[in-house]
């Protein structure tokens, strides 16, 4: 099992195009929104500055598209291709495919996240303490493996054609919701209520937490650590019943 | 056309516990298509089977739910007494499929790496490299091969470990001649250690020259199991062709050993088992044939001609 994750990371590495865009588009758009943004004024009513607001909200946003987008097609792609199949008559467990899927798409996501944090401390001042910048980074990656999940079984619902579409209504729903385009408090109550138990809200949560200078909500970690295992299972699952492809 | 050959289609001998391959009344259909239809067979350690059927006979549907990348709808499917998920996490059974694909954008050696780390009873990598004729193109990205190399990658993925049991389908799809023939002879080798091989192929002299068992599949049933042998003798190993002045069909068809007959004109093709008793009961009939022909009848034309029969039935 190590050595496909080995392999599937080798793999995701090589893929420069798809590399280079997953990691450059992040702090391009972090630099987009906070464009016209100075850089101390505050966020209505709270301590934190617009541009750290995108930074946290960019860090989940790249990790969330590189790890949605690359899984869910790529995992299509393998199904049709017959990949998948030829994986499922060795001693694999279903856990060991959506396991490396999850670590190739981590290893995509964290140049991502760290390159929104260099740009955001390099050119738009963005001061923190020590221990911030290194939860923050913790929180975005970990979070970012929901996300992979996701992706991973979108890659099983779906097929080639439909798998980037999908991934692309998912993530765009999903970002949107979670506040990571915008504030998040401009959404009406009822629907910042819902937003609460989608997954890219917590996810924010996390980094915006420790932005507050607090730890993560535990509500947040948990809603989160739900959707990986449903994803995460979700997939498993899908893995070895993966018979609609002859 | 009349066949009087015995049919010994679903026989299920054996003791299951011990069978490499145990089918018990297995159906499967898609929608109102019934791909496998009360399939019943059992293949023993040690026998090299082909597995024979025209297209949309139910082949790959079969070796689907052998190796449980499918479920069947009723019966039960066994190897070595055990579900095939089960045998496959032992490391009992190696397949190559024709619709496995490979892992794109790695070498040759990454992905044999990777099955042999898979399998718990692994060979080591350049053993298996050696093995598939793939040490020269081992460095090589697996997404810039020709057909026959592919092949030959994915004979490397069924057989990167001590396996009891080879599935092959169409194995030597896209391979030329000399690949095909080296290939069978990787494949004789790993009969010869003891495994049993199955395989289902398009090339009928491969099943008649490698197999001491062939299978005949048609619309989701077996409808022969035998040697090479048997199956060209049901449908008359020998093909016997003259001209008579009156074709009395009645007569012709009363003669010994014979299993099929055709009268078009004044010329009589007449499939037999035993061509010389044929032949000589033919003059003992007190029949004049004229421009006497006897050829021996290949595997492919036997298979042809039961599963025609089967179709017009």
């Amino acid at each position: 099992m190590r050595t496909l994750i080995r392999l599937e990371i080798v793999r995701a590495l090589r893929n420069r195009k798809f590399m280079f865009f997953s990691v450059i588009y992040p702090p391009v758009l972090f630099l987009l929104l906070t464009a016209g943004a100075d850089s101390h004024s505050k966020l209505s009513g709270t301590d934190v500055s617009v541009v750290m607001y995108y930074m946290v909200a960019m860090c989940a946003f790249g990790a969330m598209t590189a790890v949605l987008m690359g899984n869910a097609e790529m995992i299509a792609r393998e199904r049709d291709k017959g990949w998948v199949r030829q994986l499922r008559l060795t001693a694999l467990p279903g856990r060991g495919y959506v396991t490396a899927k999850i670590a190739s798409a981590a290893a995509i996501s964290l140049p991502s996240i760290v390159l929104v944090m260099v740009v955001a401390a390099a050119l738009k001042e963005v001061r923190m303490d020590a221990w911030q910048w290194g939860g923050i980074l913790l929180s975005s990656w970990a979070g970012s493996f929901v996300f992979a999940a996701l992706g991973v079984a979108i890659g099983y619902l779906a097929t080639v054609d439909t798998a980037r579409l999908i991934a692309m209504f998912c993530y765009f729903v999903l970002a949107m919701l979670g506040g990571l385009w915008m504030p998040f408090t401009v959404f009406p109550a009822w629907l910042q209520h819902i937003a609460e138990y989608l997954p890219a809200r917590p996810y924010a949560a996390l980094g915006q937490a420790i932005e507050f200078g607090d730890a993560p909500h535990l509500k947040d970690i948990a809603v989160l650590a739900v959707y990986l295992v449903v994803f995460a299972g979700g997939a498993a699952w899908m893995y070895r019943k993966d018979t609609a492809k002859a | 056309m009349t066949a009087t050959a015995t049919r010994t289609a679903g026989s299920a001998t054996g003791t299951p516990a011990t069978a490499a391959v145990r089918f018990a009344d297995v159906s499967k259909s898609f929608g109102d298509v019934r791909a496998v239809a009360g399939l019943s067979l059992t293949l023993h350690p040690g026998e090299t089977v082909a597995l024979l059927g025209p297209n949309g006979a139910g082949k790959s549907t079969a070796l689907d739910l052998l190796l449980g990348l499918r479920t069947a709808d009723s019966g039960t499917v066994e190897l070595f007494g055990t579900s095939p998920r089960q045998a496959i996490t032992q490391g009992r059974v190696g397949a190559m499929l024709q619709s496995g694909g490979l892992m794109e954008e790695v070498t040759v050696r990454e992905l044999v790496r990777l099955a042999c780390d898979l399998h718990p009873r692994a060979y080591p990598v350049d053993q298996v490299l050696a093995t598939a004729d793939l040490t020269d193109i081992a460095d090589r990205k697996v997404n810039k091969l020709s057909g026959g190399q592919e092949q030959r990658v994915r004979f490397a993925l069924a057989t990167a470990g001590a396996n009891d049991l080879i599935v092959l389908d169409e194995p030597t799809t896209g391979m030329d001649v000399s690949a095909r023939q080296s290939f069978w002879t990787t494949m004789r080798a790993q009969a010869a250690q003891g495994r049993t091989v199955l395989f289902a192929t398009h090339y009928l002299e491969e099943a008649d020259a490698i197999a001491d068992r062939v299978l005949v599949l048609h619309q989701g049933r077996l409808l022969a199991d035998g040697t090479a042998a048997q199956i060209k003798a049901r449908a008359g190993a020998r093909r016997i062709v003259f001209d008579l002045e009156t074709a009395d069909e009645a007569l012709l068809r009363g003669l010994p050993h014979v299993a099929s007959l055709e009268v078009s004109g004044r010329t009589v093709r007449i499939g037999s088992t035993d061509a010389d008793a044929t032949v000589h009961a033919v003059y003992a009939a007190g029949l004049y044939p004229r421009n006497l022909e006897v050829a021996g009848l290949g595997l492919e034309q036997a298979f042809l001609a039961i599963t025609e029969e089967a179709s017009a039935a």
